[in-house]
């Protein structure tokens, strides 16, 4: 695929627009990497898609075969796999705390000791995700900076 | 695998090291006048290996909630014990003064694996205050780059 880049006066909208003979995956994943880069996901609830801002993700859960988005007080499902999100998300606050959690640590407001040499993570909606013995010297690495 | 290991070994020296105090102070009590050879010094070192057999042997393959973690541990302790009864009084035939002794090391063990889990939380405790205070500190960054 041809890369064009065609610098635009300033008072003129900034877009993106791609030529392709069909709007297949290699599109569509395209579209996602975009979408995320201006800040929002791709996700459905009751087969309706939404698109979600990152700034408003508390957590994302993989249960089974499924990934869920968790927000303040809702929950959206996504077709992307944990690892997929971890990759794409790990510039911008996020973080892989557990085998099926990633967490935004954005949206942490303390840290406690759960048993194990676990640590358990209270979000800003009081809900709590633990941060599992594997990944606790990544995190704070990842805190310390 | 490197933080399993580095888990079993803090429960290990800590389990040891309480063995230690318990028996100092149970022989103090019990038996002043007792005199050991060096051999005494093993038993410690035995019986914090003894301590340490079903956190080596009992794995979670998934991650368990703070509740199913406590109910582990219970077990866990149960296990202890049943190993360490076996070990220090199996084949021996059952008296009032052997019931007795087993209740005292029963006490025992309960005592230190909870101490041992105190000490361990502790530091956890301190692990915690210095994770928040960076995450803290790092939200602050964050923001503060977006603004």
């Amino acid at each position: 695929m041809e890369i064009k880049v065609k610098e635009i006066l300033s008072e003129e909208t900034e877009y993106i627009e791609i030529g392709c003979h069909r709007r297949d995956s290699r599109v569509e994943e395209i579209i996602r990497f975009v979408k995320l880069h201006q800040g929002t996901i791709e996700a459905t609830k009751q087969e309706k898609q939404y698109q979600i801002p990152l700034s408003e993700i508390y957590y994302i859960e993989a249960v089974d075969d499924k990934t869920f988005i968790y927000l303040s007080k809702s929950c959206y499902e996504s077709h992307k796999r944990l690892y997929e999100f971890e990759e794409l998300l790990a510039d911008r606050s996020f973080a892989r705390i557990s085998k099926s959690v990633v967490v935004n640590l954005m949206k942490i407001t303390s840290i406690k000791p759960a048993l194990n040499g676990r640590f358990l993570c209270q979000l800003k909606n009081n809900e709590n995700v633990i941060i599992s013995r594997k990944y606790v010297a990544e995190i704070k690495e990842r805190l310390r900076g | 695998m490197k933080e399993r290991i580095k888990e079993i070994l803090n429960s290990f020296f800590i389990t040891v090291t309480l063995i230690n105090v318990a028996m100092l102070i149970l022989g103090k009590l019990l038996e002043p006048t007792q005199v050991f050879g060096y051999e005494a010094f093993m038993y410690p070192l035995i019986y914090g290996l003894i301590g340490t057999i079903p956190s080596i042997v009992i794995r979670d393959k998934k991650e368990l909630s703070v509740k199913q973690e406590l109910i582990r541990k219970v077990m866990n302790m149960l296990l202890i014990i049943v190993l360490m009864l076996a070990f220090m009084f199996g084949g021996r035939e059952i008296t009032s003064e052997l019931i007795a002794a087993a209740v005292g090391v029963a006490i025992s063990i309960v005592i230190i694996f909870v101490l041992v889990n105190l000490i361990i939380w502790w530091l956890d405790l301190k692990t915690a205050k210095d994770m928040t205070e960076d995450l803290l500190k790092y939200q602050e960054k964050q923001e503060n780059a977006i603004r």
